[in-house]
């Protein structure tokens, strides 16, 4: 059959096709920079022999023996980190928010993320983190699993469709979480201050290839498996009812999408810690770049999650030199007038509390 | 009944110890357009979404083609019955596209994408609703009326042989609902069954082929229009007294509501009328709360209509044709047991001259003065005048405001007048 296919949609794939284009560069520099930048600056020439060589593109001779020690011990782990976390908190974002047709749902404003925070804190506190690597992520998916649990069956109890309400509820977790967390922290024995900072504020700093090792092999295959939900997710935009008499297996769907948020929040916990404002953030700026359909939205999200977190840590790193401000206080200091904006104009739009 | 395409069977809902549905029964055959009908909570909605299977009743069941709906997978259900939601609200910007693309949903794979073909039918259903230029704008901004029209758009772009539409015009002008019920008909007439729940009566009976009344999650009433759409019915199900007459329009029963004031007074009055000479007493009166009988009238007269269309209860006899001293017997016990017979102002003629017979009948009769003048009435003969000056002497003969005002004074506490 060769039917004209409509203009708008070939509009639509086109521009699409451009930002998918962009953000992928976009994310190549920034990765560049990010491994290039910081305290001990490695020159670009060195950096780009480097990956030349080590891609068996060429035979030069391998730069500087202190330089590659800081380029593969230190900061390759640490961009891929931000990578990782930052599309895994922004493709947890995208589900949220669609799940719970709610512009304001994030892994953090719903309390995934401090679920996972006081995991960690119990698994350090109970002595299990010293034991094995993987006892912190670990804890971090129940915790988190704990407060998906709660929203969902918070979400499931009729009359409930609210903007507000959801947003409310997953704040009370939130903050009984945050709390407990600290308090937790406050009178363990093995308390630092930097392990406090870190669980309540999360930073990239220090993170190793032995995070990205156990964490990989489940935030890729999760995001993948989330994107397959893209059309689900369009469906519940429309509300759970009108997504049923589709044909949607609504419950159940709200249950495997919950449950692999969760893990994939959780597990992005374990390596950075509860850093704020990307779920909630990024889903918004990468509508505007490409719709709200999440066929597009997903994969748009998770590459500007990954530049998003990977710009922030770097901004971090080279604001003010030789110290480092923590990649959650700068997600916060960018989302924070973001948040608010958001509320104003939905206020305006006189969306919150309406069904 | 095994063979009608969607079918309830003591179907009960039950939420938090109220039951919203009550054992109900329902046959809906294809090509059949049911109109479901009924005060605000008597579970109309609630019963649209059992038989969508979007609720599981707590008791009965309700099969679909035959078969039982909760057991059926939910894509292959999709298919064959569609739902169009009262919920409107979108927050995300999807366009018009985007939106009636969803509803081919139970039809594609789950890595399939929308093809031309699914494109081509969501914009001709787009420009039978008369939205073709709205298929790039954002949903969430269009008016209530235009989101209504695009979901019953995306209720056919799901293409299903049942759709359950839940109030589908409450937010249309009255081009737009028609255009949306005339649509409906014509599906229903391919051979769809659909049923919709709609609050106005009018509308109802306009374009639905049968019609079925709910009253506290039971059915009050189920059949033709006509069947359904009685005063006394409507008066028991809604607690308001309607007028329920044909449109001369379009002949479809127009069902008016006629209020009655509070503290209306029992009197109960016989209207003796002709040629509409009845119509302004019998409204006012009614409006008073009297308990009003009329005749005997000819058919298809104006009077014999309003009082039909009220539910008062009157004897008719055919139309021209002269009323007999055994229709008079017949008619006796209604002016014997009024408090009160009204002779209105009409000409006599052979026809209606019975008429004069009965009002000699009453046990109080009151003769309408229609002017300052006395009786300024026509007589066809002689034998008319006769008679009426009989009834006249030892009867009041009163104006309207007149006899309102006595009655209202009989309602205010003192004796009938």
């Amino acid at each position: 059959m060769t039917r004209r296919v409509p203009h708008h949609d070939a509009t639509v794939n086109k521009r699409h096709a451009l930002a998918f284009l962009v953000l992928s560069l976009l994310l190549a520099a920034a990765v560049l920079l990010g491994v290039g930048i910081g305290a001990v600056p490695v020159p670009p020439a060195s950096l780009i022999r480097f990956l030349v060589v080590k891609l068996g593109l060429s035979s030069l001779p391998l730069p500087d023996e202190r330089d590659i020690t800081i380029l593969l011990l230190l900061r390759f782990p640490r961009v891929v980190a931000a990578m990782l976390v930052g599309s895994s908190l922004a493709t947890c974002g995208v589900v949220m928010q669609g799940l719970f047709r709610n512009p304001m749902a994030s892994p953090e404003i719903l309390g995934l993320s401090a679920g996972g925070s006081l995991g960690a804190v119990v698994a350090i506190t109970a002595g299990f983190a010293s034991g094995s690597l993987l006892a912190i992520p670990a804890f971090t998916i129940a915790g988190a699993m704990l407060s998906a649990a709660c929203i969902y069956m918070l979400s499931s109890s009729r009359g409930t469709t609210s903007l507000l309400y959801i947003v409310i509820a997953g704040m009370a977790i939130s903050s009984l979480f945050s709390g407990l967390t600290s308090a937790l922290l406050l009178f363990s024995r093995e308390y630092q201050v930097s392990q406090f900072i870190f669980w309540t504020m999360g930073g990239l700093d220090g993170r190793s290839w032995q995070h990205i090792l156990y964490s990989a092999p489940v935030l890729v295959p999760g995001m993948i498996v989330l994107s397959f939900f893209a059309r689900e997710l369009n469906l519940f935009t429309l509300g759970e009812e009108e997504a049923l008499s589709l044909g949607m297996r609504v419950e159940t769907t709200k249950r495997v999408l919950l449950v692999i948020a969760a893990v994939v929040t959780g597990v992005a916990i374990a390596v950075s810690g509860p850093i704020g404002f990307v779920g909630l953030l990024i889903p918004h700026l990468l509508r505007f770049l490409v719709g709200p359909d999440h066929r597009a939205l997903l994969p748009a999200s998770a590459l500007g999650g990954a530049l998003f977190l990977v710009l922030c840590d770097l901004l971090g790193r080279a604001l003010l030199p030789p110290f480092e401000i923590r990649v959650g206080i700068i997600t916060a200091i960018l989302g924070s007038p973001y948040l608010l904006s958001l509320i104003v104009r939905i206020q305006r739009r006189s969306v919150v509390g309406a069904r | 009944m095994s063979g009608a395409f969607l079918q309830a069977c003591g179907l009960t809902w039950t939420v938090a110890h109220t039951t919203i549905v009550d054992s109900l029964d329902l046959a809906v055959e294809r090509g059949e357009l049911v109109g479901v009908i009924g005060p605000n909570g008597a579970g109309k909605t609630t019963l649209l979404r059992l038989l969508a299977g979007l609720l599981t009743p707590t008791a009965g069941e309700v099969l679909l083609d035959g078969r039982e709906i909760g057991g059926m997978e939910s894509r292959r259900r999709a298919r064959l019955v569609s739902f169009m939601t009262q919920d409107m609200s979108q927050v995300f910007p999807f366009t018009v596209m985007e939106i009636l693309l969803m509803g081919r949903y139970p039809h594609l794979g789950r890595f399939q994408k929308e093809g031309t073909d699914d494109r081509e039918r969501a914009r001709r259903m787009l420009s039978y609703v008369g939205l073709t230029a709205m298929v790039d704008r954002a949903f969430s901004g269009l008016s209530g009326g235009e989101r209504q029209l695009v979901l019953f758009a995306k209720a056919l772009v799901q293409d299903t042989d049942g759709l359950l539409l839940d109030e589908p015009s409450s937010s249309l002008d009255i081009l737009h609902q028609d255009r949306i019920f005339s649509m409906t008909q014509e599906l229903a007439r391919e051979g769809r069954a659909v049923v919709a729940s709609l609050h106005n009566l009018s509308v109802a009976a306009q374009y639905c082929s049968r019609l079925v009344l709910m009253e506290k999650g039971r059915i009050a009433c189920d059949g033709r229009p006509e069947q359904v759409l009685k005063p006394e019915i409507l008066d028991e199900v809604y607690g308001i007294r309607t007028m329920v007459s044909p449109s001369l329009a379009t002949g479809s029963l127009t069902v008016t509501v006629v209020p009655r004031d509070r503290g209306a007074t029992g009197t109960r009055v016989h209207l003796i009328g002709g040629a509409g000479s009845a119509v302004n007493l019998t409204r006012e009166l009614y409006r008073l709360g009297c308990s009003l009988t009329g005749g005997i009238a000819h058919e298809y007269d104006s009077d014999e209509k309003l009082w039909r269309s009220l539910g008062i209860g009157c004897m008719t006899v055919r139309a021209f044709s002269r009323i007999t001293d055994e229709q008079i017997r017949e008619a006796a016990h209604f002016v014997e047991q009024a408090d009160l017979t009204i002779l209105c102002s009409f000409p006599v003629g052979q026809g209606n001259i019975g008429n004069l017979r009965l009002a000699s009948l009453a046990r109080r009769l009151v003769v309408l003065k229609t002017g300052p003048e006395e009786v300024p009435r026509t007589f066809f003969s002689e034998e008319g005048r006769k008679l009426f000056a009989q009834a006249c002497t030892g009867s009041n003969v009163l104006d309207h405001d007149e006899i309102l005002s006595e009655l209202l004074k009989a309602r205010d506490g003192s004796a009938v007048p």
